[in-house]
């Protein structure tokens, strides 16, 4: 199994600064988002302290085992340090925020997806999301700890209109505003010709998930649907600042040559199509 | 200065200075616009008489409370919390935020935050909210209002082949099959597949991704994605398993 990577960040077309986050490694199959908030300078410290406090966990070999061995884990061992790096992260953030005054109530969203041996472990806290593209179809791995969700959830109507919309956004979940934090995991199984795609709300709130979908199938390749998705989120508003990670998964090389066979046999059927019109 | 927070449901969502004076109500010509029916167009004021600040109702057709009491006219102490329709302004005079620092809500695209009190406080208004629609809860999706109920665990029986036990349970959310050593359920031999295929949860059910190699699933090779009934029978690589439901259940789906 192999990854094909495209990513990228823009600050959007209203906001100042980024205080969007993120890192993707391919070669490690470490692919995380975070969106800050609190202010400038705070929330650009609150996503760019979780990005690296992750990196720096994962990159240590030696502490496999660190985590509380309390029940049996319910998840595969990297899908579990990966939320220990999340737990972790939180204490960094909020342990800098109590100290600094001015870093006072930073924090900031999380998605992460480690994938390793065709299993993508996803991490997530707030309202950035990830979604997995399988057998033509876009399905979210993320349900944002929004107030907005937590109605739904609780069985009151979606478009209950007694609450503002910025309120409903209101996040009950970030990292770095409490000293504990409950993570959401999850685990996915990989096939070649599968997406994973990792974005912040700046993306999600301009771009409806009909063209997040269509992206895909239109440019299959990953910084393509990137550039496309960051575009078109500026087109619609660009009120936020908007991250996108998009992940292929391929499959070995004779894979490869199957499908890219396969779509220029496509190919050639519209070309068909079209000399006939 | 002196100020109020306008409130909802235990949230921040503005804050106002009173200058020389404010008035409170439905209609957008108001300082405070409570965009509510029962709120009305100019619902009340706040001004500051001598070294006082009054809160003064306008006859509104709802009333206007401090603490729970209709007032008309009231002198307002640090602290004092005015109802006006199902909002809450708060009056300060203390020049600092109110308690915790509240997400002073500012427009579209800020990302706000409600810490746990506000959270606790917001969740008892949805749940008296439900209570009030006369709903049931609907099945817990998601554990953000319920813990996650009981699940039916299923199992994998060995039929032949070589393997390190008889029976797996599929307790974790998922489970590989392979060579890998982070497999539950380890395949032994040079040629067999690292990772073969994930068992992994699926709502209340399991559903089998193939990864690797050659499986079969009650005879027909596994291409992509399949949701396990009781009673298939699973060939990964020269390994036959069996899924079950554990305990009784796979009784009762027998009977």
């Amino acid at each position: 199994m192999q990854l094909r990577v495209g990513a990228g960040t823009d600050t959007g077309r209203v906001r100042r600064l980024n205080e969007d986050a993120y890192v993707s490694r391919a070669e490690q199959g470490l692919f995380v988002v975070c969106d800050g908030m609190g202010g400038a300078p705070a929330g650009e410290v609150a996503s760019q302290m979780a990005i690296e406090a992750i990196i720096g966990q994962l990159d240590e070999h030696g502490h496999e085992s660190a985590s509380p061995a309390s029940e049996a884990p319910a998840y595969l061992p990297h899908t579990e340090r990966l939320a220990n790096a999340v737990r972790r992260s939180n204490e960094f953030i909020y342990g800098q925020a109590q100290k600094n005054p001015r870093q006072a109530g930073m924090g900031t969203t999380i998605v992460g997806a480690w994938i390793r041996e065709h299993i993508a472990g996803v991490a997530h806290v707030g309202d950035s999301r990830a979604y997995l593209w399988h057998d033509d179809r876009l399905e979210p791995l993320t349900r944002d700890h929004s107030l907005a969700e937590a109605r739904i959830a609780a069985g009151l109507d979606e478009d209950d209109r007694s609450l503002p919309v910025e309120q409903l956004n209101a996040l009950v979940r970030v990292l770095g505003r409490e000293p504990d934090v409950d993570v959401d995991l999850k685990e996915v199984a990989l096939q070649p010709g599968d997406y994973v795609l990792l974005c912040s709300d700046g993306l999600t709130r301009m771009v409806p998930e009909t063209e997040l979908a269509q992206a895909i199938t239109q440019f299959q390749e990953p910084q393509r649907i990137c550039d496309h998705l960051i575009a078109a989120a500026n087109r619609n508003g660009g009120a936020d600042n908007i991250t996108v990670v998009v992940v292929k998964v391929t499959g070995s090389w004779w894979h490869r040559l199957l499908e890219r066979w396969k779509r220029s046999a496509r190919r050639g059927d519209d070309a068909e199509a079209y000399a006939a019109v | 200065m002196p100020k109020l927070t306008l409130q909802f449901e235990g949230i921040v969502l503005k804050e106002y200075p009173v200058g020389p004076g404010v008035t409170i109500g439905r209609l957008p010509d108001n300082k405070v616009v409570i965009d509510n029916p029962a709120v009305s167009g100019h619902h009340a004021r706040v001004f500051v008489e001598g070294n006082s600040v009054i809160l003064e109702d306008l006859q509104s057709t709802n009333g206007t409370f401090v603490y729970g009491r209709p007032v008309t006219r009231h002198v307002l102490h640090h602290g004092d919390e005015v109802l006006v329709g199902k909002h809450q302004l708060v009056f300060d005079v203390s020049g600092e935020p109110l308690a915790a620092p509240g997400p002073a809500i500012q427009g579209l695209g800020d990302t706000v935050y409600l810490d746990t009190k506000q959270h606790r406080a917001l969740r008892a208004g949805i749940e008296s909210a439900r209570a009030e629609a006369n709903r049931p809860a609907p099945s817990p999706r998601r554990a953000v209002t319920a813990p996650p109920a009981s699940r039916r665990v299923g199992l994998l029986r060995v039929l032949s082949g070589r393997s390190e036990h008889a029976e797996y349970e599929l307790e974790k959310h998922t489970a590989l099959i392979g060579r890998s050593a982070t497999a539950q359920v380890r395949l032994q031999g040079w040629f067999k597949p690292y990772v073969a295929v994930a068992i992994a949860r699926s709502g209340d059910g399991y559903v089998a991704t193939l990864l690797g190699g050659k499986t079969l699933v009650n005879g027909q090779p596994l291409t992509a994605r399949y949701q396990l009934q009781d009673g298939d029978v699973l060939n990964v690589s020269g390994l036959s398993m069996q899924f079950r439901w554990k305990d009784g259940v796979a009784a009762e789906s027998a009977a």
